[in-house]
């Protein structure tokens, strides 16, 4: 992995205020846990929305969208992409390193907080399923969003489609879309480990397992596809 | 600009025909519809690629698919399984995400390339840019709830049993769809433009909004979760969706939200979110630098 | 230094039905060759897909007996300038340049990262920001960026927009050394003032299409649609345009006041060898002739206007 675009891709995203939107997400999961968890409602009644709905359905893929789109998004939109197409590095090498990136960041910014309210109700099982399944989400959604970075003038505009029509709507009526939804692959590997039943967990775990692998490596090979060829014509958006 | 200077001295501007326009002048009034009719348009990405079209024209497309599928559950069923003000409760989330995507769309490409200044060089002021930009969204909105409901209705005018009571029963469920759905169109649009104006780059602006959409529906979920008495029944105030389904209830007996007896707080709260983004987005423009 | 050339053979680039590039054949060998053309004719098309940043629709382009198109070894030799171009503010010129070193995996970053900043005079400003600096500052950022692998062919896109005189004539002085080194330079303008200056090759494109190329005064000799003007100072202007008027390769004759008799000539051979035989026959005595329409703007507008 190249260390000098991870290190600039790194630099690029933290030196703009703008990642402070990444902090109230997790800082609203943490709070709402902690007040959750002081009231005298039994954590079964309350656990699926705060792990299940806001945690892995709203902020994992929300993070993650955020940062896999900007990380060649943000280039390719003002033109500094040039900087790196115009070296004698395989196209490979630059898309695995900004993976690399977006994959940490989402995990540190999204997977970890949700393990740590896991970690607030008492249940150490819980908290490490949350953070293995996150995680495993976290790299497929990245996967996906960076090449949807590369495919569409517009990715989050795109990705957000996904995530509302497809992972938030459609998998609630039709079964067979739950096989394409990454938010069923977190869920059932958190649940394989953790085993609360707390979250929408229809998948078995070996199956999650593979189909997210299945993902992240085909995002990554579509990416390092398009960057092959990437055009850039003259007069720029 | 029309002259001549006397031979021999300097120079001399010559009389080419250009002349000083001198005839009526639209004012103030007409520039902001104006703005608002292109800001409609660029939202539906009319006058522009087809690329542009894509995302708002498909969500209403669906939309309408979606409607079309309702109407012949509708008929088939001895009941009608869902009311107008039920349809646009059930297409919120659509149009939440429609806001995500057109609000941006409306207003960074401005800011980012710095043209408020050519608007102000016409007979608009920073209030009239903001407010015609207001407009256009809710209107945009708007027009995503009706196209689905005026498919409804003419799929349940045709299809009614009592001849003209059951039309007329149609149009005042219609009525009440419209209102409702204006109310939602004009929540979205206050809370979501704000937003959007924040920053130049149209991918965070649509994520911001998603986020503070999608984050609050979870809390409020959980909230109510939590407690069964006053605090659960308020707990639709902290998610716009849920509010404005909570307005549903309280003006038309008709919503996915429990409001007890405070309903009236709902109707109040939306107002007081629609007054507050209202001013919210105009302090914005105020600070712009043009 | 070895020398790479780079060659076009009919090649065209179109987007649906617009062709921004139509047919271009041409070759860029070592020295500086400036790509001259309207706005809008297809130049930056050219130099995006020389540098491999586009496809060409039709046709074979490489840069040293390569293609560049998805082959991204073409830029251990090769270094490209583009118009518009964002640099990270975040990062000093030092660092950017740096990085551009690295990641062109240099055995020694930080000398090579010297010799660049040191050639563009950015060294005394070179921990500074780039978000601190100006324009041409920016733009000297960037071509140190492009030299710090020492390319053999470099191609810049309007390299002097946007700078001021003194920094111009410092691009200029750079690139014609970087030249006598061996190394091919393209870069393209529509400032005629400059390409005049800093080339005499030329290839100028217009509409997508290649209009000339070459020395662009042996250009103006092959015009030969168009006549030739020059200036002649004499002992006796008047009847010396008379006598001119008799030789058929003149087709006009003027008196200008304190400039001295112009004179149109068709064919430019025929008027050089007829103008001193002339001259000595009715006796008069040439003291100046000068071609006048000669520049490089002359020749442009001609092929501009064709």
């Amino acid at each position: 992995m190249n260390l000098t675009i991870a290190t600039l891709t790194a630099r690029a995203l933290f030196g703009r205020r703008r990642v402070l939107l990444l902090l109230p997400m997790p800082a609203v999961l943490i709070t709402l846990t902690l007040i959750a968890n002081g009231s005298p409602e039994p954590v079964a009644e309350w656990g699926p929305i705060v792990f299940g709905q806001l945690g892995l359905g709203v902020i994992l893929p929300l993070t993650a969208l955020i940062i896999g789109s900007g990380v060649l998004g943000l280039e390719i939109e003002d033109g500094t992409i040039t900087h790196l197409l115009t070296k004698p590095l395989p196209r490979q090498e630059i898309v695995l390193a900004k993976l690399a990136v977006a994959w940490a960041v989402c995990t540190w910014a999204a997977a970890v907080p949700i393990a740590v309210a896991g970690l607030l109700v008492g249940s150490a099982g819980l908290a490490a399923g949350l953070l293995l399944g996150a995680a495993v989400g976290a790299l497929a959604y990245s996967a996906v969003f960076v090449a949807l970075s590369l495919m569409s003038r517009r990715p989050v505009a795109v990705g957000l489609v996904y995530i509302i029509l497809w992972e938030n709507l459609l998998t609630g009526f039709v079964d067979g879309t739950r096989v394409l939804s990454i938010r069923e692959y977190a869920a059932a590997i958190a649940e394989w480990i953790g085993g609360t039943g707390w979250l929408p967990a229809h998948l078995a775990p070996v199956t999650a397992i593979v189909l997210a692998a299945v993902i992240a490596v085909g995002g990554t090979m579509a990416a390092t596809a398009r960057l092959r060829s990437f055009s850039l014509a003259g007069e720029t958006s | 600009m029309s002259g001549n200077a006397p031979a021999g001295v300097g120079g001399v501007i010559h009389d080419i025909g250009y002349q000083r326009y001198t005839g009526a002048r639209l004012g103030r009034g007409y520039a902001a519809r104006s703005l608002w009719t292109y800001s409609l348009r660029t939202a539906y990405g009319l006058g522009r690629t087809a690329k542009a079209k894509i995302l708002p024209l498909g969500l209403f497309t669906l939309a309408c698919i979606a409607s079309v599928v309702l109407v012949m559950v509708n008929t088939q069923s001895p009941e009608p399984v869902l009311s107008y003000v039920g349809l646009v409760a059930t297409f919120s989330y659509a149009a939440t995400v429609f806001a995500a995507i057109v609000g941006p769309e409306l207003v960074s490409r401005d800011l980012r390339n710095k043209v408020l200044a050519l608007y102000l060089s016409r007979p608009i002021h920073r209030s009239d840019y903001a407010l015609a930009k207001l407009a256009a969204l809710a209107t945009a909105v708007f027009v995503l709830f009706t196209g689905p409901m005026l498919i409804m209705f003419v799929g349940m005018a045709f299809n009614t049993s009592t001849g003209l009571s059951g039309v007329l029963d149609e149009i005042g469920g219609l009525l009440a769809g419209l209102a409702a759905a204006v109310i939602h169109s004009a929540v979205f649009a206050a809370l979501a433009l704000p937003l959007a104006a924040l920053t130049g780059r149209r991918m965070f602006g649509t994520g911001l909004i998603m986020a503070v959409f999608l984050l609050s529906a979870p809390v409020s979920g959980a909230v109510r979760a939590l407690d069964d008495g006053a605090l659960g029944q308020l707990a639709g105030l902290l998610d716009p969706v849920s509010l404005v389904n909570g307005v549903d209830r309280w003006l038309f007996g008709e919503g996915l939200v429990q409001t007890g007896p405070y309903g009236a707080v709902y109707g109040l709260a939306a107002l007081a979110l629609i007054a507050a983004g209202t001013a919210a987005l105009l302090w914005r423009y105020r600070k712009v630098k043009a | 230094m070895k020398t790479t050339t780079v060659e076009l053979a009919s090649v065209s680039r179109w987007y649906g039905n617009v062709v921004a590039v139509n047919d271009v054949t041409l070759t860029v060998g070592p020295g500086v060759t400036g790509l001259l053309g309207p706005n809008g004719a297809g130049k930056t098309t050219v130099l995006h897909m020389i540098a491999g940043l586009l496809r060409p629709s039709q046709g074979t382009l490489t840069v040293g007996a390569a293609p560049s198109w998805r082959n991204p070894d073409v830029y251990r030799r090769l270094g490209l300038v583009t118009e518009h171009e964002g640099v990270p503010g975040f990062l000093t010129a030092w660092e950017f340049v740096h990085a551009s070193a690295t990641l062109h995996r240099l055995p020694n970053p930080a000398a090579a990262t010297r010799r660049a900043l040191d050639i563009v005079e950015l060294s005394d400003v070179e921990r500074r920001r780039i978000s601190t600096y100006s324009k041409g500052m920016r733009q000297r950022t960037r071509l140190a960026a492009a030299l710090v692998h020492d390319p053999e062919v470099l191609v810049l896109d309007e390299p002097f927009n946007g700078m001021d005189p003194r920094q111009r004539l410092h691009m200029m002085d750079l690139l014609h050394r970087m030249a006598g080194d061996g190394r091919t330079i393209l870069f393209s303008s529509h400032i005629l003032e400059e390409v005049e200056q800093l080339s005499g090759t030329v290839q100028v494109i217009v509409a997508g299409r290649l209009a000339a190329s070459g020395d662009y005064r042996h250009i103006r000799r092959l015009m030969t649609t168009r006549p030739h003007v020059f200036v002649i100072e004499s002992s006796d202007d008047r009847r010396l345009g008379t006598v001119l008027m008799h030789q058929p390769s003149v087709s006009g004759v003027e008196l200008v006041a304190d400039t001295g008799l112009q004179v149109r000539a068709n064919d430019y051979g025929t008027f050089t060898r007829a103008l001193a035989k002339a001259a000595r026959d009715a006796d008069i005595r040439l003291t100046g002739v000068l071609p006048s329409d000669e520049s490089l703007e002359d020749v442009f507008s001609y092929l501009v206007g064709q």
